[in-house]
């Protein structure tokens, strides 16, 4: 009987010719030994599988009742769209004093420039 | 086994990592004494979105071509304090882990404002700014899908009057 790794050195042609030669006795048992040693899948895959499942539903549950959307602070479009306003107006507001110091910085350096 | 172990810890902190959002700040603050807390929904913004022409007198902002791309507001004020501490503790972790880009840093006496956005080259997906002035500590989460083009020209045109 040849060995894994002298079955493996064989080319194709040799495999085949093998296959084909009826003279090489075929062992009863191979058709069970293979099936034997086809990997069944482990005992602890399906309970892992839903286990993670559970997990994951029981996450995502928890995330969203912790964290429910907030009840809305006006009723009133009109007034919803002021404080948006003023939201922007405040943000603007910053941008513009970041925008004032860096020319004032420019000006700054352009007076500097000239004096050297 | 391992690795399922390992696949299902990295979703459980993935959907833990995505609670830290204004919505989270918010829920966690807003039922605090002393706290100014302002909420608008993404259904207020739609049907802000669908009244034609509104206009407000006051502040010289032009909403218009944002509002619709906008989907919530969360705006706390908390007076100076361990609460506010915490918050602000709060938000530069929310802004670390959201890999929030800074925007822009100001300091005026005392003063500091910070601004940052999450989101691509072309549209951003959250904006934050966090200041405090030693006597009071502001957040405000604005989120959407806002095109970053449209917001910086209105925060500019905004800035220059």
């Amino acid at each position: 009987m040849k060995s894994i790794d002298e079955i493996t050195r064989l080319s194709a042609e040799d495999l085949e010719r093998i296959s084909l030669d009826e003279s090489i006795p075929v062992p009863e048992e191979l058709s069970a030994r293979v099936q034997a040693a086809v990997r069944k899948p482990a005992r602890w895959a399906l309970p892992a599988g839903i286990a993670a499942a559970v997990a994951t539903l029981l996450a995502v549950g928890l995330t969203l009742t912790r964290n429910p959307e907030p009840v809305d602070t006006f009723d009133d479009p009109y007034l919803a769209y002021a404080e948006v306003e003023k939201v922007f107006a405040k943000i603007s507001g910053t941008v513009a004093y970041g925008a004032e110091k860096v020319s004032q910085s420019e000006q700054t350096l352009d007076k500097l420039s000239y004096w050297k | 086994m391992k690795k399922l172990y390992i696949l299902v810890a990295m979703l459980l902190l993935s959907i833990t990592a995505l609670a830290q959002d204004g919505r989270s700040l918010y829920n966690k603050y807003s039922d605090y004494d002393d706290v100014e807390a302002v909420y608008i929904s993404p259904a207020m913004f739609r049907l802000i979105g669908k009244i034609p022409d509104m206009e407000m007198d006051g502040e010289n902002v032009n909403l218009g071509p944002i509002i619709k791309s906008l989907s919530g507001l969360y705006i706390l004020s908390i007076k100076q304090g361990a609460i506010a501490d915490d918050l602000a503790a709060d938000v530069n972790r929310f802004i670390k882990k959201g890999q929030y880009e800074l925007l822009m840093e100001a300091k005026d006496s005392g003063e500091v404002t910070r601004m940052y956005t999450v989101g691509d080259d072309s549209v951003v997906n959250s904006f934050v700014m966090l200041s405090h002035d030693g006597a009071e500590t502001n957040f405000i989460c604005l989120d959407g899908t806002i095109p970053r083009d449209k917001l910086e020209s209105l925060i500019a045109d905004a800035a220059k009057d």
